[in-house]
């Protein structure tokens, strides 16, 4: 007989994979291609510089408190992580708008659906992919500057050090979410990339101009956010500096995320058939 | 081994039904599942694949309840899909890997039948390569890679064969034979008929829907009855009437110097050499006719065998091939000549063939 495959068979009966396995097979393929990208690694590359400055400005505050004794009294950890957001955002720009625009254009979502493959795993695989970075640059700086706060310049016990990581946690993974459904949804609206980029862009923008405006109008001094970036910066504020409304902040970006996840699983959904 | 069994199955797409109480047992190595363009043989694929949902009826496939088991059917069978691509963005290797990574399998054991699967379809050192810059036969080899690459049991492929020049064609119709030789089981949807002759012992031929034929194509091939041929000087339509007189049937349409005629028992045969003998005919052959599958498709479409038409498809009746024994050709009626006209790749060798054979019903 003949044996193209020249191959055993694997034998027994073949099982569909777990919903976890296809996930992340789809997510591991994005990141991998997006890490071919040029603009994706200056992305990720200018994504790390923050923390660098962060660790800068740490030492040379706390070596100034040393040296005159006088407390500055400021935590750097919000400005970190309101300045960090802006390149991550890029980075969630640059891997997230094109992700299921590419695959639309190529016509490959059949090609899926005749896989194990069910349209939210496809969506929860896409938006990990761009969730997963985002998750990790603002995360693993932070733990970095948490253990460097408690081992080195030990102005703050570890306690304090495992309820700073604690809180950047969740601001890590509301961000990673709410970026994820900004650049995802778009990319899953339409075919071309770049017309994904600009959707992505006027989410990032539009719904927080038309709550200032609206706040303007209404003569409301501390209106809801409306826009990523504004959920963001109340949820930081909240979780770091007894701000208000970090509810708030953080339903706003789980919105978001949840967007681009029904966005996705609908267009998905409609071209997943022959 | 009947693997593919539909029951009633009615499905609507947009409103309009594409698939119209469709009934079929299959059970060959190698089916061909055959139609003119919107027939509903894609609708079929996506509903054995549990993609797209039946409005009624039961569609099993390896045994496998569908739409209910279509993740397990879709572990176990490998898809090469007309309208659907190559995943974009990395090389040959890296999409026919991923594919097998979709089906279950962890990275290294997939990149490692990957590189077995492109090693057996005589992809070299191209694999590397970006997908983008393929030329269609290397998109199809890919594409044959991807559906292998997890050891299927069972290859659906849709128009495999599709863009290929005729040396590319053929390397890729014998590497599935090989396939099927191994002992998958294939369902090959075409409308090149020479592609589904060459690979297929089974046939499903879909026309607006409902079955037209589901059956051995060996009978198919044969016409499923005693039909004769015969060649020779003076066999014309005097010659024709004759043997009418005599109690034989003889069939349309007729070639210059060519009778068709059914013969149920070695008698009429006797007829017909008495009456040749009578008249001097020179015979030069006479045998029983054989005729291509895409003259037997056509005629099952058409419904030129004199068969009596049954226009009401919900009449029509059900076809269980797999005994390979109730097979039986329903005529196409009202669409048989649209579709027809439709077919393409086969459409002006089909055309010619049925003007010489005259009209059709």
């Amino acid at each position: 007989m003949p044996t193209v495959m020249a191959e055993q068979p694997m034998g027994g009966v073949r099982r569909a994979p777990s919903a976890l396995h296809v996930i992340r097979a789809i997510a591991n393929r994005e990141l991998a291609l997006g890490a071919k990208r040029k603009l994706v690694r200056l992305l990720f590359l200018g994504s790390i510089l923050p923390p660098l400055v962060l660790a800068v400005i740490l030492v040379v505050k706390t070596m100034a408190e040393q040296m005159s004794g006088f407390e500055f009294g400021f935590d750097p950890m919000i400005q970190f992580l309101t300045f960090q957001s802006l390149p991550v955002a890029l980075l969630a720009l640059g891997l997230g708008t094109p992700i299921v625009a590419r695959d639309r254009a190529e016509e490959v979502l059949f090609l899926y659906s005749t896989r194990p493959v069910l349209p939210w795993h496809y969506a929860l695989g896409k938006m990990f992919a761009v969730a997963i970075p985002v998750a990790a640059l603002l995360l693993f700086p932070g733990v970095l500057i948490a253990i460097f706060r408690v081992g080195i310049i030990g102005n703050i016990t570890t306690l304090g050090a495992l309820w700073m990581v604690a809180k950047l946690s969740v601001a890590a993974m509301a961000v990673a979410i709410g970026f994820a459904g900004v650049t995802v949804g778009p990319s899953a609206i339409t075919r071309k990339a770049r017309w994904a980029l600009f959707l992505a862009l006027a989410l990032f923008t539009v719904p927080d101009s038309v709550v200032q405006a609206g706040a303007a109008l209404l003569d409301i001094d501390n209106p809801w956010p409306g826009g990523p970036n504004t959920g963001i910066r109340v949820l930081l504020e909240a979780l770091f500096d007894g701000g208000p409304n970090g509810l708030i902040g953080m339903l706003v970006l789980f919105g978001y995320g949840a967007f681009g996840y029904f966005a996705t699983t609908w267009r998905v959904r409609s071209e997943m058939t022959p | 081994m009947t693997w593919i069994e539909l029951n009633q199955v009615n499905l609507d797409r947009g409103g309009r039904p594409v698939l119209r109480s469709l009934s079929a047992s299959l059970a060959g190595r190698a089916i061909g599942l055959v139609g003119a363009n919107g027939a509903g043989k894609s609708t079929l694929i996506g509903a054995m694949l549990g993609v797209l949902r039946a409005k009624s009826g039961d569609i099993r496939v390896l045994g496998l309840e569908l739409p209910a088991a279509a993740l397990e059917l879709r572990a176990r069978a490998g898809v090469m899909a007309e309208q659907a691509g190559i995943f974009p963005g990395g090389s040959g290797v890296d999409a026919v890997c991923f594919a097998g990574q979709l089906t279950g399998l962890h990275r290294r054991e997939a990149l490692r039948r990957a590189h077995r699967a492109l090693d057996a379809l005589d992809v070299g050192e191209e694999r590397y390569r970006e997908t983008s810059g393929y030329s269609t036969g290397m998109r199809q080899r890919c594409k044959l890679a991807m559906s292998l690459v997890h050891d299927p049991e069972v290859l659906i492929l849709d128009e495999p064969t599709v863009g290929l020049d005729p040396v590319g064609r053929l390397q890729l119709l014998s590497l599935i034979r090989d396939l099927r030789d191994e002992g998958r089981r294939i369902l090959l949807s075409t409308h090149i008929m020479q592609d589904a002759e060459f690979l297929c012992d089974d046939m499903l031929l879909i026309e607006a829907g409902v079955v037209a034929y589901a059956g051995p194509v060996d009978k198919l091939v044969a016409g499923g009855r005693e039909t004769y041929l015969a060649e020779g000087d003076g066999l014309d339509a005097a010659f024709g009437r004759l043997l009418g007189e005599r109690g034989l049937e003889i069939l349309e349409p007729q070639g210059p110097h060519q009778i068709r005629f059914r013969s149920q028992s070695d008698a009429d045969l006797g007829v017909f050499w008495k009456l040749a003998a009578e008249h001097a005919v020179e015979i030069r052959r006479l045998g029983p006719e054989i005729r291509s599958l895409e003259d037997a498709v056509v005629h099952v479409m058409t419904g030129t065998d004199g068969e009596t038409p049954s226009t009401n498809a919900t009449e029509r009746p059900e076809i269980e091939a797999g005994a390979h024994e109730n097979q039986t050709l329903l005529d196409a009626s009202s669409v048989a000549a649209e579709a027809r006209r439709t077919m393409s790749g086969t459409r002006t060798q089909v055309e010619t063939k049925s003007e010489e054979r005259g009209p059709t019903r």
